[in-house]
């Protein structure tokens, strides 16, 4: 394992009580780059990526099997605090969710749960988490309205800042743009490609397309499995098995 | 999530594209044809239908951006177009080709013929099996077949240069003769062009094999040696 890989995953299974929802994935995902997880859906992607940063442990009757290994260390391990966890790996679902505040009071909300209380350095955090969203330009001026006044697609650039504002190392994003319109979707996919210069990104998507163009490195799971994994454009242009050219191709029955 | 009107539409695409080789290798044949029977019917007719070639290398060009543009397309299937729009360019070349060779037939039919060039028969011989082997792989998609026409391309060039070296010999002989000599030169200088022509078939129809391995394998092979490019052989 190298010391570019932020993410190693080791024999990993993952039951939802019996039924076994990930069996035997290894991969290694790279820091500072996109990764992109495709497969239909029930492929277990979603899953997958809930086990980078143990949103799982939420469901009960849950459990898992193997390693993940974040910067070398098992994320699963007895000492390890999932709340710390979650701190350095950060999430954004497919639904924009803000909180029913002030647009301020989102982003700010992770800080002052970890203790910040210096007002300077508050506004100084939210304006940069805001500009890496690539939303400060937009609303600016009007910090203290709510964030629910905000259209989906800034709603979708907030969370991502709200999650961006405790610093995380890896943004996990589960198909953040499917509910939003195409100009919305550009915005979020141009994010994508700046925001990997400073963290590591793995995002789940039902677009092919869209992983085709935001990631540097993609992964096809079906049924459970990981299939395939390698470089998008090898992937997306000669993938080496038939299973992955036939989901790619539409050729699946 | 089958795509099955985009697949029917590839499929379209590739059935034009077939229909575009075989007009283009018949074109030929009748090319060559001609030039052997020096049948200037003939001739005159392959080249008054050229444009339905050129007909359907815009049709095939319409139809791959039109599914480039609107389908998306991944993996074989983007191949699949890409191949298939190089490979009509390619072969409106060829047709381009049978024309041009047999303009030089109706020409030289209107003279005695030049005395024989010996290899010329395996010039003619060399570039109907490539021309015919890039179809046949195109229609089967096999790749191995399809990397076999560049095998053949040395021995292409190899008589083609015996074809120019022989009608070179034909031009500067009976140098005495100063009519009967410019009259010759003419002649040789056409089939000259005319073996230049067979000689670009050949090259055009490897070309259309390395874009056959390209669809089949998705390696492209282009400006490789045969046997650096294939590591099983």
């Amino acid at each position: 394992m190298t010391d570019s890989v932020k993410f190693a995953i080791k024999d990993l299974n993952f039951f939802y009580g019996d039924y076994k929802a990930l069996a035997d994935i290894d991969l290694d995902l790279e820091q500072r780059q996109v990764s992109a997880l495709i497969g239909p859906s029930g492929c277990g992607k979603s899953t997958f990526l809930r086990c980078l940063n143990r949103m799982n442990d939420l469901i009960p009757g849950s459990r898992v099997e193997g390693r993940i290994l974040l910067d070398q260390q098992d994320i699963y391990a007895p000492s390890v605090d999932v709340v710390s966890l979650r701190r350095r790996v950060g999430m954004v679902f497919q639904k924009p969710n803000p909180f029913p505040k002030t647009i301020f009071d989102n982003v700010a909300y992770g800080l002052r749960v970890n203790g910040l209380k210096n007002r300077n350095e508050l506004r100084r955090r939210v304006e940069w988490s805001l500009k890496q969203a690539a939303l400060w330009d937009e609303i600016k001026d009007r910090l203290q309205q709510s964030a629910l006044g905000l259209s989906g697609g800034q709603q979708q650039r907030l969370c991502i800042a709200r999650a961006l504002a405790v610093e995380p190392e890896v943004l996990l994003m589960d198909e953040p743009a499917s509910a939003l319109d195409p100009i919305a979707t550009q915005k979020i996919e141009d994010l994508i490609h700046d925001l990997k210069k400073n963290f590591t990104i793995i995002i789940v998507t039902h677009n092919m397309q869209q992983a085709a163009r935001v990631s540097d490195i993609t992964a096809f799971f079906y049924m459970g499995s990981l299939i395939e994994s390698g470089e998008t454009e090898t992937l997306f242009t000669r993938p080496k098995l038939k299973q992955t050219e036939d989901y790619i191709t539409g050729r699946f029955g | 999530m089958e795509r099955l009107h985009f697949h029917e539409e590839l499929e379209q695409l590739k059935l034009t594209v077939l229909n575009m080789a075989a007009l283009t290798q018949q074109a030929f044949e009748n090319a060559v044809k001609a030039y052997i029977n020096r049948d200037v019917d003939l001739a005159q007719k392959i080249i008054d239908g050229d444009q339905e070639v050129n007909k359907i290398e815009l049709q095939v060009d319409h139809q791959s951006l039109r599914l480039l543009a609107l389908e998306q397309p991944m993996a074989r299937d983007l191949r699949m177009i890409i191949g298939n729009m190089k490979i009509s360019n390619e072969l409106e070349r060829i047709a381009d080709q049978a024309v041009n060779i047999s303009e030089r037939t109706i020409f030289l039919s209107q003279y005695s013929p030049l005395d024989e060039i010996p290899a010329m028969d395996s010039l003619i011989e060399i570039s109907r099996q490539m021309l015919k082997k890039a179809v046949s792989s195109l229609r089967d998609m096999d790749a191995t077949t399809a990397k076999e026409v560049r095998n053949m391309d040395d021995q292409a060039d190899e008589s083609t240069l015996q074809v120019l070296k022989s009608l070179i010999e034909h031009m500067v002989a009976d140098a005495s003769a100063i009519d009967k000599r410019r009259l010759k030169t003419r002649r040789s200088i056409q089939t000259i062009i005319l073996s230049r022509c067979l000689e670009r078939v050949g090259d055009l129809s490897t070309n259309i094999g390395e874009h056959v391995a390209f669809m089949v394998e998705g390696i492209n092979i282009k400006h490789q040696k045969f046997k650096e490019e294939d590591p099983e052989s």
